[in-house]
C-alpha cells in the first residue's frame, strides 16, 4: 500500500497544532501550542487573544510538525482543516493558512468536524474499534453522545443545554477560587475528598432522553458553599470537588448506557478533554465491565485539542474520495 | 516579477497582480454576506486563471497588515502566510494608511487616511509631500482616536487638509463643523474605498527592490489597539495601583 500523508491543522479554540500523520495511524508529529497560560488570568478563554495567538504561531507550528517529521510540504497528500466547531476569529486563521497551502501546492483540501476529531482520535492508539458504536464527546465546549455509523457520518443524539462538562469544572474552580482550568485542579483536590460526603444532583437522569445539564448542578455547588457560610459551617474543599466531580461522572456514564441500550450497541468510544479525567476513564471501565460494553479511551495527550485527530478523519475522508472546494467555511456551533 | 497584493482590511476583499507599473489585475469584491476567507482563494485561483497568471511566477505576496478589522487582517496574512511559505517566496507587509495615501498622493496639501475602527474610533495618521519630490512624509504617529480628537490635531497645522478614506459615516454627517466650512478640511471620499491591493503590490513591489522583505514567521498585523479584555485589565491594574498609592 502507498503511503499517504495527511497534513492536520486545528485551531478551534485555543490550542494552535499541526500534525503530520501518515496512513490514518501513525503520528509523524503532533505540535500543540497551548494558550492556557495567557488565558489562565482572564478566568477561561478570550476569543480575541486567542485569535491572535493563532496567528503568531500558525506557520511557526506548521514549520516545526513537518521538520519533526521529515516530511517536505510538497510531499503531503492532502490538508486536512478543522473548520468547525469552535470560536470564529480562531477558525478562521487555521482555514485562511490551509487554504492557500492547499492552493499553492494543487493538494487536496479537507474540511474536518473538530468533534469528528476527538472521536477518532482513538483510532490513532485502537486498531480494532468496530461500527456502530456510541461516542461521548466531553471537553470545555462540547458534551455529546453521538451515534456513529461510519467515517464521516455522526448522528448526534443528546448534547447539553446549557454548559459543556468541562465548562462547569472551569466554572466551579473559579467560584472556589481555585484557578483555570478547572479540570485537572478539581481532579487532584477530589483525590483527598469523599465523593459521597455531599449529595448534588445527577441532572436530566431521571428523564429517558439523551441530554445533559449542568448549570442546575454549578447552582446546587454553589448555594451549597453559600449556606455553609452562611452557617460559618466548615468547608471542605476537597470533599466539595470529589462530590461534584463524581456527580458530573455518573451523570456522563448514566446517559451513555442508556445511549448503548436504546439503540443496542457493545462499544462506546470516548474523547474530549475531560476524557483525560482519571475518574471517569476508571469508572466508565468498571461500568463497562459490570454492562458488558468496549470501552475506548485515547491516550491522555489525545484527549485534548490537537491535529492528529484532525489529521485521522481527514485521511479516511479522502480514501473514500472526499474533499473540499474553496468554498469552504467555518462554523461556530 | 509579479507580485500579487492582498487586501483585506475593511469589508471589501480587494486582490491584485503588478509587474513593474503595469497592472495586470486589479479586483475588489464587496460582498458583506460573504466572509473573506471563502471569497480570497476562490477569487484569487479564478482571477489567475482568466488573466492566465501561473502560481510559480509569483515573485512575492505584498499583504496590508493594518491597522484595519481585525479578523480581515488575520484573514488576509494568514492566507499570504500560507502562500509565501508553500511557494518559497518573499513576503511584504504594507501598512494600509500609507496605501491609502499613495492612492491620494497628487492632491495638494497635507493628506489625512481614516480607517473605520471599533465603536467611534478611526485609524489614521497624516503625510506631507517632500518638497521637489513625490515622496510621503508621516508627520504622526499611527494612531487611533474618536473624530473630535482628530479635529484637534486639524488646529495644528495651516494647510490644507484633505481627509479620505473608509467608513467616514460620522465625518459626513459633520461636514458642516467650522473646518469644512472654512475650507481648511476638504472631504475627498464618500462612498467606501479600501486602501487597495493594487497600492498595496505597488508598494510591495518597491520594498522588494530594495530587499526589505519581512520574516514570514515573524511578520504579525498591525492591531494599533490591544484587544478589550487586555484594555480593561490594564485599566483595572491602573486603578488598584492608584488606590494603593491613596493608602
Amino acid at each position: 500500500m502507498t503511503k499517504k500523508i495527511i497534513l492536520g491543522i486545528e485551531t478551534t479554540c485555543d490550542e494552535t497544532s499541526v500534525a503530520v500523520v501518515e496512513n490514518g495511524e501513525k503520528i509523524l508529529s503532533n505540535i500543540i501550542a497551548s494558550q492556557v497560560k495567557i488565558h489562565q488570568k482572564y478566568g477561561g478563554v478570550v476569543p480575541e487573544i486567542a485569535s491572535r495567538e493563532h496567528m503568531k504561531n500558525i506557520l511557526i507550528i506548521c514549520a516545526e510538525a513537518l521538520k519533526k517529521a521529515g516530511i517536505l510540504l510538497k510531499n503531503i497528500d492532502g490538508i486536512a482543516i478543522a473548520n468547525g466547531p469552535g470560536l470564529k476569529g480562531s477558525l478562521l486563521v487555521g482555514l485562511s493558512f490551509a487554504k492557500a497551502v492547499s492552493f499553492a501546492l494543487d493538494k487536496p483540501l479537507i474540511g474536518v468536524n473538530h468533534i469528528e476529531g476527538h472521536i477518532y482520535a482513538n483510532f490513532l492508539v485502537h486498531k480494532n474499534i468496530e461500527f456502530p458504536f456510541i461516542s461521548l464527546i466531553v471537553s470545555g465546549g462540547h458534551t455529546s453522545l453521538i451515534l456513529v455509523n461510519e467515517i464521516g457520518h455522526l448522528k448526534i443524539l443528546g448534547t447539553t443545554r446549557d454548559d459543556a462538562a468541562g465548562e462547569v469544572f472551569d466554572k466551579i474552580a473559579k467560584y472556589l477560587n481555585l484557578g483555570y482550568p478547572g479540570g485537572p485542579i478539581i481532579e487532584k483536590l477530589a483525590l483527598k475528598g469523599g465523593k459521597n460526603a455531599i449529595i448534588f444532583p445527577r441532572p436530566l437522569t431521571k428523564t429517558p432522553n439523551l441530554d445533559f445539564s449542568f448549570s442546575g448542578l454549578k447552582t446546587a455547588v454553589i448555594y451549597f458553599v453559600n449556606e455553609k457560610k452562611k452557617m460559618q459551617g466548615e468547608l471542605k474543599v476537597e470533599d466539595i470537588c470529589a462530590s461534584f466531580q463524581q456527580a458530573v461522572i455518573e451523570t456522563l456514564i448514566h446517559k451513555t448506557l442508556i445511549a448503548t441500550e436504546k439503540h443496542r450497541i457493545n462499544a462506546i468510544v470516548v474523547g474530549g478533554g475531560v476524557a483525560a479525567n482519571e475518574s471517569l476513564r476508571r469508572e466508565m471501565l468498571k461500568a463497562g465491565k459490570t454492562y458488558n460494553k468496549k470501552i475506548y479511551f485515547p491516550s491522555k495527550e489525545l484527549c485534548t485539542d490537537n491535529a492528529a485527530m484532525i489529521a485521522v478523519v481527514g485521511y479516511y475522508k479522502l480514501m473514500k474520495g472526499f474533499s473540499d472546494s474553496f468554498y469552504l467555511d467555518v462554523y461556530t456551533g | 516579477m509579479k507580485i500579487l497584493g492582498i487586501d483585506t482590511t475593511t469589508d471589501i476583499l480587494s486582490l491584485a497582480i503588478v509587474e513593474s507599473k503595469k497592472i495586470i489585475f486589479d479586483y475588489m469584491v464587496s460582498t458583506p454576506e460573504i466572509t473573506h476567507s471563502s471569497m480570497l482563494v476562490l477569487s484569487l485561483r479564478e482571477i489567475m486563471k482568466i488573466t492566465r497568471v501561473n502560481i510559480n511566477e509569483l515573485g512575492g505576496i505584498a499583504v496590508s497588515i493594518g491597522p484595519g478589522s481585525f479578523t480581515g487582517l488575520r484573514v488576509g496574512l494568514a492566507t499570504a502566510k500560507g502562500l509565501a511559505f508553500s511557494l518559497s517566496i518573499p513576503i511584504i507587509g504594507v501598512n494600509s494608511l500609507d496605501a491609502y495615501a499613495l492612492r491620494w498622493n497628487e492632491l495638494p496639501g497635507i493628506l489625512c487616511p481614516i480607517i473605520k475602527a471599533r465603536q467611534d474610533d478611526y485609524y489614521f495618521t497624516f503625510f506631507k509631500k517632500e518638497k521637489n519630490n513625490d515622496r510621503l512624509i508621516r508627520l504622526e504617529d499611527y494612531q487611533c482616536l474618536d473624530w473630535m480628537s482628530i479635529n484637534r490635531i486639524f488646529d495644528k497645522y495651516n494647510e490644507k487638509i484633505f481627509v479620505f478614506g473608509e467608513g467616514l459615516g460620522e465625518v459626513i454627517s459633520d461636514n458642516q463643523t467650522k473646518y469644512f466650512k472654512e475650507d481648511k478640511v476638504v472631504l475627498v471620499v464618500r462612498e467606501q474605498e479600501p486602501p487597495g491591493a493594487r497600492n498595496i503590490a505597488l508598494m510591495g513591489q518597491e520594498r522588494l527592490l530594495q530587499n526589505k522583505e519581512d520574516d514570514v514567521y515573524k511578520i504579525s498585523p498591525f492591531y494599533i489597539k490591544k484587544s478589550a479584555a487586555e484594555q480593561k485589565r490594564k485599566e483595572l491594574k491602573i486603578r488598584q495601583k492608584d488606590i494603593n498609592q491613596d493608602d
